[in-house]
């Protein structure tokens, strides 16, 4: 039936069969390789944090993906299908657009669970904060649900100046033995400053000519969006076949991790840094 | 200890985040019997291919034995791989993604494991290359030989971003890379295993075209196709959802864990169930044109094939009416209403009902005499084949408990915990 075996002949059964052999052969290996050869072109810090993002946001279960505009009542139930990326995204810009309704429970500058939110900070989505300076640099830091996360024990392994940031790429890491946690950017620009836990922020950028902070969470959004973080904290820190119970009050401890030594420490920072 | 928390578990860094698994040492001693079992199977396939066929209670009246009725079930139940691929990247079906990597597993274990029975059966493995180099042109197994293998690259193909999307393999740059890559050409390979698959289920059963000399098998068609080839497509597109549904509930109550919700289990339920109701439908059409035309063309009596014990009209009354009828009906009709038990016990039903079918089309097709000389025979398989039989449910069952414990095989699993 092939052509390089004796006794084959060029009828037209043969030459169907073989042609379609041959294509999906051919579609088979043409794919692969052109896979292979995108791959190799990925291969480059910027492309390959893109790619990581892509993941992780897609690995993240349903309701830690909430559209910021289901937090203040301004959409009913929304899913963002983005990357949290409002900045290009069609519903956002509706939105924003029109008067705001919400019914959200907390007001501007209301604290849930004993968090404290800066009225003058901007939100990240990965628990990160991002403050406005005068002279437009921007000052990034992580929020209180994550530093409680964070042990002390643990090293951060922030980017040299000069650094280039992308939002959702890698901003820095923590790293405590052999085990590290990345912490999303959510800006972006290049790294001017860096700080640490002691110094009360971690980076300090400069955004250039395209500082678009549209994304960032901001006023009455925060509330709501931190009180579902701390329950899909709960649920992370729960049993996986018993119900998980969801208080409606208290106040967070100050250090989280330490208080769940049994708990894998890289795994719970790691889910609420937004890394899957 | 809390067995509910990755605590105990050495392996914790391989496991992917938000799950929790049990202790790597539990896991061990559940997959013992099982590494047992596979390394009997192992000798087993030695025997046969240091040794040959006298290992087995093959001969020239039973030249299909208990290894082609397990080749011909388990790419029919594997079919739910192709099956998913094409309802997720062609018909855009996205409530299936939730057991869509199951789904590749599954498929990546059937065809592999048919293929190493094929394998052992056929002997010689270093000679396989023949196959595609000296192609026997008058076999319809030529084109099934071909579609299996490339349809096998296929699945793991799919299967490899899978693997590589491991919590410790993603962290290479170059797997990163890689397994995204090949989750942009997903659609494509979806389609390929698509064409593929209606293929070779097809030509599996286009083979009953040329069984002239087994009157209970041999079937007439269209052209070079034989009903058979349409059917062999059509069940094993209604099996493959039951299965993966099957398969689903399994995992969920081993691991005690709610993997998927239940609108998934109902959509496949009403997928297998459709599929099989115009399978029962096509099906009795055939048997009916098969006992009034095709028999009685050859100046044989179809009704006189039912009369050997044990394989009675029974059989046919079970594998139409207990085992596809009634399941289908259920399937379609209680998708939405009935429970998840029920959805289950009906899919238990069809998977036995096309296991049936190809038991039927294999080993009593070859019982049944067809020349006045002949005689009824039963055949009883050896050890060695059992074992080689066992050693492929063996292997199906580790790689996929490991890939149940260190991969993301259902996305929706963190979802459940709190559903």
């Amino acid at each position: 039936m092939l052509p390089w075996v004796y006794g084959f002949t060029w009828q037209t059964g043969n030459i169907i069969f073989l042609s379609i052999f041959y294509s999906v052969v051919a579609v088979i290996l043409g794919s692969f390789s052109i896979a292979a050869i995108r791959a190799f072109r990925d291969l480059k810090p910027d492309r390959l944090d893109e790619i990581r993002w892509h993941f992780d946001f897609e690995s993240l279960p349903e309701f830690a993906k909430v559209c910021r505009h289901a937090f203040t009542g301004e959409v009913n139930q929304r899913v963002c299908r983005n990357g949290f990326d409002c900045r290009t995204c069609k519903v956002h810009s509706k939105i924003t657009g029109v008067p705001r309704i919400t019914k959200s429970v907390y007001s501007e500058g209301e604290i849930p669970f004993g968090l404290k939110i800066s009225a003058n900070c901007l939100y990240h989505r990965g628990h990160t904060w991002v403050r406005v300076e005068s002279d437009g640099t921007l000052t990034l830091g992580l929020d209180k649900l994550a530093e409680g996360l964070v042990w002390s024990q643990c090293e951060a392994d922030l980017p040299a100046v000069g650094t280039r940031l992308h939002v959702n790429g890698t901003g820095w890491y923590f790293r405590k033995e052999a085990s590290r946690a990345r912490v999303l950017s959510p800006v972006d620009g290049e790294v001017i400053a860096v700080g640490g836990r002691k110094e009360g922020f971690y980076l300090k950028v400069n955004p250039g000519n395209d500082s678009d902070l549209r994304h960032l969470l901001k006023g009455l959004e925060v509330g709501p969006w931190m009180t579902s973080e701390v329950e899909r904290l709960e649920m992370a820190l729960g049993a996986s076949d018993g119900a998980v119970s969801l208080a409606d009050g208290g106040v967070l401890l100050d250090n989280i991790a330490a208080n769940y030594p049994e708990q894998g420490w890289e795994d719970i920072l790691a889910l609420m840094l937004l890394e899957s | 200890m809390d067995r509910n928390r990755n605590n105990g578990t050495k392996d914790i860094r391989l496991v992917a985040r938000g799950v929790n698994r049990m202790p790597f040492g539990k896991f061990l001693y559940l997959l013992v019997p099982w590494l047992i079992i596979l390394a009997i199977g192992m000798y087993a396939i030695f025997l046969c291919l240091a040794k040959g066929l006298n290992q087995t209670n093959m001969d020239n009246r039973f030249a299909f034995g208990v290894w082609i009725f397990l080749d011909l079930s388990i790419i029919a139940l594997g079919a739910g791989a192709f099956f998913t691929g094409f309802l997720v990247y062609i018909l855009k079906r996205e409530e299936l993604r939730a057991v869509l990597n199951s789904a590749v597993v599954i498929g990546f274990i059937c065809y592999s494991g048919a293929i190493l029975v094929l394998m052992v059966d056929v002997g010689q493995p270093l000679r396989a290359w023949f196959t595609f180099w000296h192609p026997n042109i008058h076999s319809m197994l030529t084109e099934v030989t071909f579609c299996i293998t490339c349809y096998l690259v296929v699945l793991s193909v799919e299967y490899a971003p899978i693997v590589l999307r491991n919590k410790k393999l993603k962290e290479v740059p170059a797997f990163l890379a890689m397994q995204y890559e090949l989750h942009r050409i997903m659609p494509v390979l979806a389609g390929v295993g698509t064409f593929l698959s209606f293929f070779h289920q097809g030509s599996l059963g286009g083979l009953f075209g040329v069984l002239q000399g087994h009157p209970f098998a041999f079937r007439e068609g269209l052209a070079i196709w034989p009903t058979t080839f349409f059917l062999f497509i059509i069940s094993a597109a209604a099996a493959g959802p039951s299965f993966i549904l099957l398969t689903t509930w399994i995992a969920s109550r081993v691991s005690r864990k709610r993997l998927v919700s239940d609108n998934v289990f109902a959509l496949l339920a009403r997928i297998s169930g459709s599929l099989l109701v115009v399978y029962v439908m096509l099906k009795s059409i055939d048997t009916l044109t098969w006992l009034n035309r095709t028999v009685p063309s050859l100046g044989l009596s179809g009704i006189g094939f039912f009369l050997w014990a044990p394989f009675n009209i029974w059989i046919l009354f079970a594998e139409i009416i207990v085992f596809g009828l009634v399941p289908s009906l259920f399937l379609l009709f209680g998708s939405g209403r009935l429970r998840t038990g029920w959805l289950v016990a009906s899919s238990v039903m069809v998977c036995c009902g096309i296991v049936l079918n190809r038991f039927v089309m294999t080993i009593q097709t070859l019982s049944l005499p067809t020349m006045s000389f002949d005689r009824f025979m039963i055949y009883t398989p050896s050890w060695q084949e059992i074992a080689a039989f066992l050693f492929v449910v063996a292997y199906g069952v580790i790689i996929y408990s490991l890939s149940f414990r260190y991969l993301r095989l259902f996305p929706q699993e963190i979802e459940m915990k709190v559903n």
